[in-house]
């Protein structure tokens, strides 16, 4: 049997070993000494020990990764997302050691993991990026004319530039001479250089992200697009596939820009292109992920596809088993449990987890990384797990999320799922009137409880703080208890103080 | 028994009075009546069913702080739950929910990176004490009261505890 190792932990080393199981193949797990108790071990078939809890002293340890890979016989090696996902000198390393790195080739992480050589790459594939000036502007009037030929608002930038220092928006040609003045010498001041520049402003843009899978026959196939405008600290917190914001003749430029930035680098194995979609409809490239992304499950809800198994097939040689692109089906969303308290400022809320209930029905899939009674440590990424709906059409899905958030429970940390639950009450996230700066504005006030249930709280709080009160547990077995019984009749009840 | 009870947000509090206990509870808050079934599913939930069926799940957690946190039918909030004597004797001494704290702790486990304040030092309400890491982020922990540090019980480098005593602070060193 085939081993396969997974040089990554949580609910990704978890979504890794499924798809071994899928395909027969047996997961080899490592663990630092933080997670010699987690579920991705106790899923494996194998577990080799890789140090202490810091990544850098772990996770991240290149020789250690490959000696648990000798140890164990495991031939491939999947790096999951985060860690050395994208670290073009790792891949390379274990395709040297012999063995099959699961993702693209080194080559192509390389290509696209440097900023420039990936932007040089994809515009001589025809690939659209927000439009600049080449050199610095010599004049007002030359910025003027770069507005009128590409839209307006501008951003006036320092060259030397850097952290904002010396950005200036810049609305219409009128108010380019002064704008060029003052960020001139205000590019003087910061760093002593007065060089300039201009971009396009893309004012309110969406996040928009193309799913893109080939093999090594050199078919590249593109698996529509993802939503991921709704961002906290830069980090993507609620996604979506399809886009409500994308038409299907959208969809289909997009698709093939996707295609042509994947096919400049001779891509191999499922990868992700992001783009910034502006309110006019006009799109730019961003970056390319070479990797597995958090957010995939709804790609694979809505295409019927499974892009981890596709993954191994095409790292194995074989070609792709999607003999033609698949159809929508569908709308399916994503929201990403954090162990944090929403009430709180989103503070971190590591701990033991003292019961988990899990969502689930219909249209309900769960990626997870922990179960009841697991401890969640602080060494890492607080995501605990990923909640997807699928329905018929965005407002099935949406009345399906709200159905799982609602129905599971953690106790013993905070999550975010009551965020979540405020969240997919917001008029404008339902009206699907989001941009990636939508959540910068937007503040959670936790909801209100309901007169009943804050006097069934209360009294709960009360009866537990009072002697005696736990002493009643369910009956241990069926028939063995005396049952409630005891009802009072024609009393109010707790909905009665209106 | 008798408790007051306060939700954050609220001036004044509500009079909660348990006369019988789980299973088969009776209690009056505010004067209303509210009965039923109430039971313990396991320490922290309880699953309460009224007369007219409604049935509500409740998980709740005691604070170090001595306040509730209850997350039911989708909201997660907070109140204080304060028997009848305990909240006599802080209203008789003007201290309601403003009790004077003697130390600062841990509101969530972490490592400490850094000390910001040493023994002897005046603080104000509000400002940062220590920086706690936890989950690849860095969060401060602030002084819940003006006064004088009397001691600094954690090290850079060191793991702490949800609701370790962090810093303490001098007996009556209140200023302002």
């Amino acid at each position: 049997m085939t081993r396969l190792l997974i040089a990554n932990r949580g609910e990704i080393a978890i979504r890794v070993i499924r798809a071994c199981r899928d395909l027969g193949i047996s997961p080899v797990a490592v663990y630092s000494e933080a997670d010699r108790a987690a579920l991705h071990v106790r899923l494996a078939d194998w577990a080799v020990p890789i140090g202490p809890a810091p990544a850098r002293d772990s996770y991240l340890v290149v020789d250690k990764l490959l000696d648990a890979a000798k140890k164990t016989g495991a031939t491939m090696l999947h790096p999951g997302y985060g860690f050395l996902s994208e670290n073009a000198a790792f891949a390379r390393r274990v395709v040297e050691a012999g063995l099959t790195w699961v993702g693209p080739s080194p080559d192509s992480i390389a290509a696209m993991g440097n900023k420039t050589e990936s932007r040089r790459r994809v515009l001589q594939a025809g690939v659209p990026i927000v439009p600049g000036m080449t050199a610095p502007a010599r004049s007002a009037q030359e910025i003027a004319e770069f507005g009128r030929e590409n839209g307006f608002p501008l951003l006036l930038k320092a060259a030397a530039g850097g952290g904002g220092k010396g950005m200036r928006v810049v609305r219409s040609a009128e108010e380019v001479p002064e704008a060029f003045a003052r960020a001139r010498s205000e590019a003087r001041s910061y760093f002593a250089d007065d060089a300039v520049y201009a971009e396009l402003f893309v004012e309110h843009p969406r996040h928009v992200e193309v799913q893109v899978l080939g093999d090594a026959t050199g078919r590249i196939i593109a698996l529509g697009e993802r939503e991921c405008s709704l961002q906290r600290r830069h980090q993507k917190v609620l996604e979506e596939c399809p886009s409500a914001a994308v038409s299907p003749d959208l969809r289909a430029r997009m698709e093939s820009v996707a295609v042509a930035a994947a096919k400049s680098v001779d891509y191999v194995s499922a990868g992700t292109v992001e783009f910034l979609l502006a309110k006019d409809g006009r799109f730019f490239f961003l970056e390319m992920n070479t990797r597995i992304q958090v957010e995939h499950p709804v790609t694979e809800m809505v295409y019927g596809v499974d892009l981890v198994a596709e993954m191994i097939r095409i790292a194995r040689g074989e070609p792709m088993s999607l003999r033609e692109k698949p159809a929508p089906r569908g709308h399916a969303i994503q929201c990403r449990i954090y162990a944090e308290d929403p009430a709180h400022g989103f503070a971190p809320s590591p701990g033991r987890i003292l019961r988990l209930r899990r969502p689930q029905g219909p249209g309900i899939r769960v990626d997870s990384g922990v179960e009841g009674g697991d401890i969640v440590p602080l060494d890492y990424d607080p995501m605990i797990a990923k909640f997807v709906a699928w329905g018929q059409d965005r407002d099935e899905a949406l009345r399906r999320m709200r159905r799982a958030l609602a129905e599971s429970r953690v106790d013993g940390i905070e999550t975010s799922i009551p965020f979540f639950l405020s969240l997919l009450d917001d008029p404008d996230v339902v009206a699907n009137r989001i941009s990636t700066q939508f959540l910068d504005g937007w503040t959670y006030v936790p909801k209100r409880p309901a007169e009943d249930v804050a006097a069934a709280s209360m009294v709960a709080a009360a009866l537990e703080s009072m002697d005696g009160a736990k002493k009643r547990r369910p009956p241990a077995a069926p028939g063995c208890g005396s049952g409630p019984g005891a009802w009072r009749t024609a009393r109010a009840s707790f909905g009665s103080r209106e | 028994m008798k408790f007051r009870t306060r939700f954050s947000d609220d001036k004044a509090g509500r009079a909660l009075d348990v006369t019988v206990g789980a299973p088969s509870f009776e209690a009056t808050l505010e004067g209303v009546p509210l009965s039923g079934d109430a039971l313990a599913v396991r320490d922290g939930v309880w699953s309460l069913v009224g007369p007219d069926g409604r049935q509500i799940e409740v998980s709740i957690a005691f604070q170090t702080d001595g306040s509730v946190r209850a997350y039911a039918a989708g909201c997660l909030f907070g109140f204080e739950l304060l028997d009848e004597l305990t909240a006599r004797a802080l209203a008789a001494t003007g201290g309601g929910s403003t009790r004077r704290v003697a130390h600062a702790a841990a509101a969530m486990p972490g490592r400490v990176l850094r000390v910001l304040v040493a023994p002897g030092e005046e603080v104000t309400q509000g400002q940062p004490l220590l920086v706690l890491e936890a989950m690849k982020m860095e969060n401060e922990v602030k002084s819940p009261r003006d006064g004088v540090v009397a001691s600094v019980e954690a090290a850079a480098g060191q793991a702490v505890s949800a609701g370790d005593v962090l810093v303490r602070f001098e007996a009556g060193g209140e200023r302002g």
